[in-house]
């Protein structure tokens, strides 16, 4: 009688010793043992991702040679305006440089651009991520800020041997100084608000009463300066603003580009020195 | 010895990394599919407790390695996944014996049930932890991203169990033969 009633018991006898071993277990073999099992998947992924690479190589050259040509003209178009805006912008740093010198300022900083292709999407109610191509073999830190040609895609926020997750602008774990496009006043920006079948959504605090948007009209949010993201980059566009429950700001919603569900590749900001 | 739990662990990290690939296609949609209780039916159901622990233990740490660590804090709370798949295979193996287990029918309901119950944990774990600054309006997504799991399941466990049984059958493993006294 006593050998079956433990008998039925030791299921949760066994239960009770795992999660007492687990809880004693220090933490360094936990992050061991995360990142062997991490390394342990990795190929699927990174092999999934060459193989998408190789299917879009293989789309593209089944196009003919006359779609090929004209697509290369547009893009000559586009290359020569954006090489005309590297003169100004090279000329328009040169001219910072002197300036801070003068005035004895402390330099902005300076990013080395490393893109990287995005091998996994992990996108659910709790987190919103990337696994993107490069890791400590590129040299990328902790907390690097990513984006890509509309914006803010996030920021890194685990860095190992090859690969790097990246927190996206839509991740609950996302907040950022932000300001609106003509108004310096800095606002917050928060996300998390990501509905069943549409794009994600941000959320934006303390929101000076006098500035009005309209979902016909929105208004440009972009990244303040403050912390790692240079300043200027878009968020995304506030659709919409309530009075907050205290009354002294308004909350409002931050419609989020489309693209960022999509992306296959981004670019990580990688802080340089300053000379 | 090692054939059975290796070959449920390899059966279940290829669901694994298939669904993480299915999930990288969903993402422009807003959907996202979570199948924890399918990773648990078949070790749970048809293997003996030592044996399936060790599968459940490696692909939930497995699952575990490749979602975000909860914090609380300043503290990371490793383990979500490993404590709920351990807890929801106790259970189904403490119930087992009163049930048809070897049916496809009750491993579907198994699956359903112990995925209800897991993602309704994690749900738990990570609003207790703040992983949402505003955990009401999650609900919605994950009503809906629960609702894609379950019919997934619907469609996919009674395929996936049968593949998990003629791996072992391929791996010479005769369960009959491993513990008798359930047979």
């Amino acid at each position: 009688m006593s050998f079956k009633r433990f008998d039925q018991a030791k299921p949760f006898v066994t239960l009770g010793g795992i999660v007492l071993a687990w809880l004693l277990l220090p933490v360094a073999v936990k992050s061991f043992l995360r990142t062997t099992f991490f390394e342990l998947q990795a190929p699927v992924g990174v092999t999934a991702s060459y193989v998408r690479d190789l299917q879009e190589y293989w789309t593209e050259r089944a196009h003919s040679k006359n779609e090929l040509i004209e697509a290369a003209r547009e893009l000559q178009h586009v290359y020569s305006s954006y090489e005309f805006q590297a003169q100004q912008t090279g000329a328009l740093q040169a001219e910072i440089s002197r300036l801070e010198q003068l005035l004895r300022l402390p330099p902005n900083p300076n990013y080395k651009f490393e893109p990287a292709r995005v091998c996994r999407r992990d996108m659910s109610a709790w987190w919103q991520q990337l696994t993107i191509r490069k890791g400590k073999n590129y040299s990328l830190p902790v907390g690097a800020p990513v984006v890509y040609s509309g914006g803010v895609v996030g920021r890194v926020r685990e860095v190992r041997a090859y690969e790097a997750d990246v927190d996206l602008v839509s991740s609950p774990r996302m907040r950022l100084a932000a300001d609106f496009d003509d108004d310096t006043r800095p606002v917050s920006y928060q996300g998390g608000d990501n509905p069943p079948l549409r794009p994600a959504r941000g959320i934006v605090e303390f929101v000076p009463p006098d500035i009005i948007t309209h979902p016909s009209n929105p208004r440009r949010l972009v990244t303040s300066g403050l912390g790692e993201f240079p300043r200027g980059l878009t968020i995304g566009y506030v659709t919409r603003l309530e009075v907050s429950a205290d009354g002294l700001f308004q909350n409002g919603e931050v419609s989020l580009d489309p693209r960022l569900s999509e992306l296959t590749e981004v670019t990580v900001l990688v802080p340089l020195r300053p000379e | 010895m090692y054939r059975s739990w290796l070959i449920v662990f390899g059966t279940t990290l290829l669901l694994w990394s298939l669904v993480g690939q299915l999930n990288h296609y969903l993402a422009p949609c807003g959907a996202f599919l979570s199948v924890g209780g399918l990773l648990v039916t078949f070790a749970a159901l048809r293997l003996d407790l030592r044996r399936g622990l060790t599968a459940t233990i490696l692909i939930a740490l497995a699952v575990d390695a490749v979602e975000p660590v909860p914090q609380f804090d300043r503290h990371l709370i490793y383990g979500p996944n490993l404590l709920l798949f351990t807890a929801a295979h106790v259970l189904a193996f403490h119930l087992r014996t009163r049930f048809p287990r070897d049916e496809t029918l009750f491993g579907l309901v198994t699956a359903l049930l112990a995925n209800l119950g897991i993602f309704l944990g994690l749900s738990f774990i990570y609003i207790e932890l703040g992983a949402h600054p505003v955990a009401g309006t999650a609900w919605l997504r994950l009503f809906a991203d629960l609702g894609w799991s379950q019919l997934f399941i619907l469609l996919v466990a009674p395929w996936y169990l049968a593949l998990q049984k003629r791996a072992l059958e391929l791996g010479r493993v005769d369960l009959a033969a491993q513990h008798p006294r359930f047979f």
